[in-house]
C-alpha cells in the first residue's frame, strides 16, 4: 500500500481491475450479446417462421396442437409469439404415471426427471417446426453468469466475486480520476500511454451511469445466493414460502384434476385479462388440468411496458371464466428489486433503447479491455530498461491477447459452428458451445506461446475475417441470407448479418492500427536513427 | 421523438465541450475562448441537456425516459470524444446544427 488517499485508491483500482479483468471481459461481452438474445436465437434457427399471426389465432392453434400432442398433461404452458420471436414456444408437464423410469446407467439428465415435454410451433400453420438443435442466444445469457464446464454454484460465486471487484474498481476509479470534468471529452490520439489512459477514462466516464448500474444490479439479480442468511433466519423451515410471498406470485396448483368439461374459448379468456389490465398485452398462459372440470388458467402480462421484471398475472376458472385470483401487489422492497432486475435485463426496452443498452455494453467491453492493456503499456518501460521482459508482464500480455483479441474469435466461431455443424448431429448444441471454447482455447494457447505485437495483429485480423465472412457462410448454407432478408424487410435477420460485417470492419481497423504502430522512440533512439539516415545519405552521394 | 432527444443531447454536449478552453481552442483557436463566450456556451449546453431530458420523458415516460436520456448522453459523448474531436473536428459544429434538425424532421414526418 502506498501513502496518501489517492495513491492507495489508485493502487486498489489497478489491482482489483487487473485481477478480474479477463473474466470480466468475457462476462461483459456475453452479457452485451444477451441484449439481443432473442434475435440471436432467431438467426441461429433459420428454419423458424418469419411472419406471425394475431395473438388470439396463435393461442387457439396452440391449444389445438397441445390437445393432440399432450392430452394427458397436467399443465400446458404457452409463450405467445411477439415481434421479436415469431414462433410459439410451449412446454407441458406429464403426470407421474406416464414417466418411464430411466434406463439402467442412464443419467436423469432432464429437469424434473423427464416429466416435461416441449415444442416450437409455427403460429401460421399450427404445426411443430423442425429447427436445428441450438441454444442460440441463451448460450451467451447463461455464459455471462453460469460460465461453462464448471458447476453453476461455483460459477455464480466467481461471477459475483468479479462483479464486486468491478464495483470497487468503479468507485476507486472515480476517486483516482483527478480531472474527471476537465478531461470529460479529452482523447489525445497517437500519444502512447497518454492515449490509452484517455481512452480508458473517456470510455469509463461517458458510460459511468451504465457501468455502475449494470454492475450493481448484476449483483442484485443473485442477491439471495450471495446473502442467503436473512431468508433462512426468517423462514427456517420453508424458503420457498418466502419466495412466493415476497414475489407476489400465484401459487402453483397441485390439486388433482376432476371430471371432464369443455373450457371456454381461449380468445374469451385472454380478452377478459386484457380488459382487466386496461388493454395491456398478454405474453402467455399456463393451463392447469386441461379438459377437466376444474381447469384453471393463469394469464401472464407481456413484459415490455414496465421497468420491473415482475410481471402481473391473473388466474381464471377456465370453464366458467370467473376471475379467481390476481397476483397481489408487490411490497416496496420487492418492487425495488424488481426494477433493478428489470434494468439489468432491459426487457422493457424498445428497439432504440435496446440499441443504446447494447452500445453502452460495448463501451463497457472497451473500458475493461483498455484497462488491462493499460497495465501492460505502463509496465513495459520498466522491463525495457532492464532489457528483459519479466514473467508478470509476459503473463499479462498473453492473457490480454487471448482475451481482448481472442474472445471475438470465439464469438464468431460459435456462429460458424451453428451454420457448419451437421444438422442431424447428436448433442449438437453442446458441440456448438465446444466450438466456442476450442476457438478461445486455441487463441489463448497461441498468445501464451508467442505474446508479441504481431500476435495481436494476427488475432485481430482473424477475428475480423471470421466476423466479416459470417454473412457469406450464412448465404451459402441457408435461405435466410441478406439477399432475401433485405428484400423482404426482415430487419432482425438482416441487422444481424450487417452487425457482423460492422464488427469485422472494426476488428480489421484495430488490427491495422496494431500492425502499423511504431513504438515511441527514446531520445537516444532518435539520435541513432538520425545518424543512420545521414550515413545512408552520405553513402548514396558517394555512390553517385 | 427518440431520435430528436438523442440528437439534442449531441448538441448539448457539443456546446458544453465548447465551454472548455481546450476544445474551444481545438475548433476556433485560442483567441475565441473568451470567458463571456464560454459562459454562453455553458448556459446553452445545460439548457439543451434539460431539453433532451424533457424530450426523453415525454417520449418514454418517467420510468424509462431517464434511462433513455443517460443512454443518449453516453452515445453522444462517445461520438464526440472518440470520433469527432480527434479525427474530424471540422464536422462538429455543422453536425450540432444538422442532427437536431434531422431529428425534428423525422419526428414531424413520423407522426
Amino acid at each position: 500500500m502506498k501513502n496518501g488517499f489517492r495513491q492507495s485508491m489508485a493502487w486498489l483500482h489497478t489491482w482489483t481491475g487487473l485481477l478480474v479483468g479477463w473474466l470480466l471481459l468475457l462476462i461483459f461481452m456475453a452479457g452485451t450479446a444477451s441484449y439481443y438474445r432473442e434475435e440471436i436465437s432467431r438467426w441461429m434457427r433459420p428454419e423458424l417462421p418469419r411472419s406471425t399471426v394475431d395473438a388470439d389465432v396463435a393461442a387457439e392453434r396452440a391449444i389445438t396442437f397441445l390437445q393432440h400432442k399432450a392430452p394427458q398433461a397436467e399443465s400446458w404452458n404457452v409463450s405467445l409469439p411477439d415481434p421479436r420471436n415469431p414462433a410459439m414456444r410451449m412446454f407441458w408437464r406429464n403426470p407421474e404415471s406416464m414417466v418411464k423410469p430411466p434406463a439402467e446407467g442412464e443419467k436423469r439428465r432432464r429437469r424434473g426427471g423427464g416429466r416435461f415435454g416441449d415444442a416450437t410451433v409455427d403460429p401460421n400453420s399450427g404445426q411443430e417446426v423442425a429447427a436445428r438443435e441450438t441454444r442460440g442466444g441463451d448460450f451467451f445469457y447463461r455464459l455471462h453468469f453460469d460460465l461453462h464446464y464448471i458447476p453453476v454454484l461455483w460459477a455464480r460465486y466467481l461471477v459475483g466475486f468479479c462483479a464486486m471487484f468491478m464495483l470497487v474498481a468503479i468507485i476507486t476509479g472515480v476517486i483516482t480520476h483527478k480531472k474527471i470534468f476537465k478531461d470529460f471529452f479529452t482523447f489525445r490520439k497517437d500519444k502512447g500511454l497518454r492515449s490509452w489512459l484517455d481512452f480508458h477514462n473517456v470510455s469509463a466516464v461517458m458510460a459511468l451511469p451504465y457501468h455502475a448500474m449494470i454492475t450493481y444490479t448484476g449483483i442484485v439479480t443473485l442477491m439471495f445466493m450471495y446473502l442467503p442468511w436473512g431468508v433462512s433466519v426468517a423462514y427456517p423451515k420453508d424458503e420457498d414460502a418466502f419466495f412466493s410471498e415476497a414475489f407476489a406470485r400465484l401459487a402453483d396448483i397441485d390439486t388433482p384434476s376432476e371430471g371432464r368439461a369443455v373450457a371456454l374459448p381461449i380468445q374469451q379468456l385472454l380478452d377478459s385479462a386484457r380488459a382487466e389490465w386496461k388493454g395491456a398485452d398478454v405474453g402467455g398462459f399456463t393451463l392447469y388440468h386441461p379438459g377437466a372440470a376444474n381447469a384453471v388458467i393463469d394469464i401472464q402480462q407481456r413484459d415490455g411496458k414496465r421497468l420491473s421484471v415482475d410481471t402481473p398475472s391473473l388466474r381464471y376458472n377456465a370453464v366458467t371464466g370467473a376471475l379467481l385470483e390476481a397476483s397481489p401487489a408487490a411490497g416496496g422492497a420487492t418492487q425495488t428489486r424488481g426494477v433493478m432486475y428489470g434494468l439489468h435485463l432491459a426487457r422493457f426496452a424498445d428497439w432504440g433503447l435496446r440499441a443504446l443498452f447494447f452500445l453502452s455494453g460495448l463501451v463497457g467491453c472497451l473500458m475493461v479491455a483498455s484497462g488491462v492493456v493499460l497495465w501492460a503499456v505502463k509496465e513495459r518501460p520498466k522491463h525495457a530498461k532492464s532489457g528483459k521482459i519479466g514473467f508478470g508482464l509476459r503473463l499479462v500480455d498473453a492473457l490480454n491477447i487471448g482475451a481482448v483479441a481472442g474472445l471475438p474469435i470465439a464469438f464468431a466461431a460459435y456462429f460458424w459452428g451453428n451454420r457448419l455443424l451437421p444438422l442431424q448431429m447428436a448433442e449438437r448444441s453442446t458441440a456448438e458451445a465446444d466450438v466456442f471454447f476450442y476457438a478461445w482455447g486455441a487463441a489463448l494457447l497461441a498468445a501464451f506461446i508467442w505474446p508479441k505485437r504481431m500476435m495481436w495483429a494476427w488475432q485481430l485480423y482473424l477475428g475480423a475475417a471470421l466476423f466479416a465472412l459470417i454473412p457469406v457462410v450464412n448465404a451459402l448454407t441457408t435461405h435466410a441470407h441478406l439477399g432475401v432478408t433485405l428484400r423482404s424487410g426482415d430487419w432482425v435477420l438482416a441487422g444481424f448479418d450487417l452487425t457482423m460485417l460492422a464488427f469485422g470492419a472494426m476488428l480489421a481497423y484495430c488490427g491495422l492500427r496494431m500492425q502499423r504502430w511504431q513504438p515511441a522512440l527514446s531520445a537516444a533512439g532518435k539520435k541513432r536513427q538520425a545518424a543512420a539516415k545521414a550515413q545512408q545519405h552520405a553513402g548514396a552521394e558517394v555512390g553517385a | 421523438m427518440m431520435l430528436l432527444a438523442i440528437t439534442v443531447s449531441f448538441s448539448a454536449f457539443t456546446a458544453l465541450s465548447l465551454a472548455m478552453d481546450r476544445h474551444q481552442a481545438d475548433l476556433h483557436g485560442k483567441a475565441a475562448a473568451t470567458p463571456t463566450r464560454r459562459r454562453a456556451w455553458r448556459w446553452l449546453g445545460w439548457a439543451l441537456l434539460a431539453l433532451s431530458f424533457g424530450l426523453c420523458v415525454v417520449d418514454h415516460g418517467w420510468a424509462a425516459g431517464p434511462v433513455l436520456w443517460l443512454g443518449a448522453l453516453t452515445i453522444s459523448g462517445i461520438l464526440i470524444a472518440f470520433g469527432l474531436y480527434p479525427f474530424r473536428p471540422r464536422w462538429i459544429a455543422p453536425l450540432a446544427w444538422a442532427l437536431p434538425a434531422l431529428g425534428l424532421a423525422v419526428t414531424l414526418f413520423a407522426r
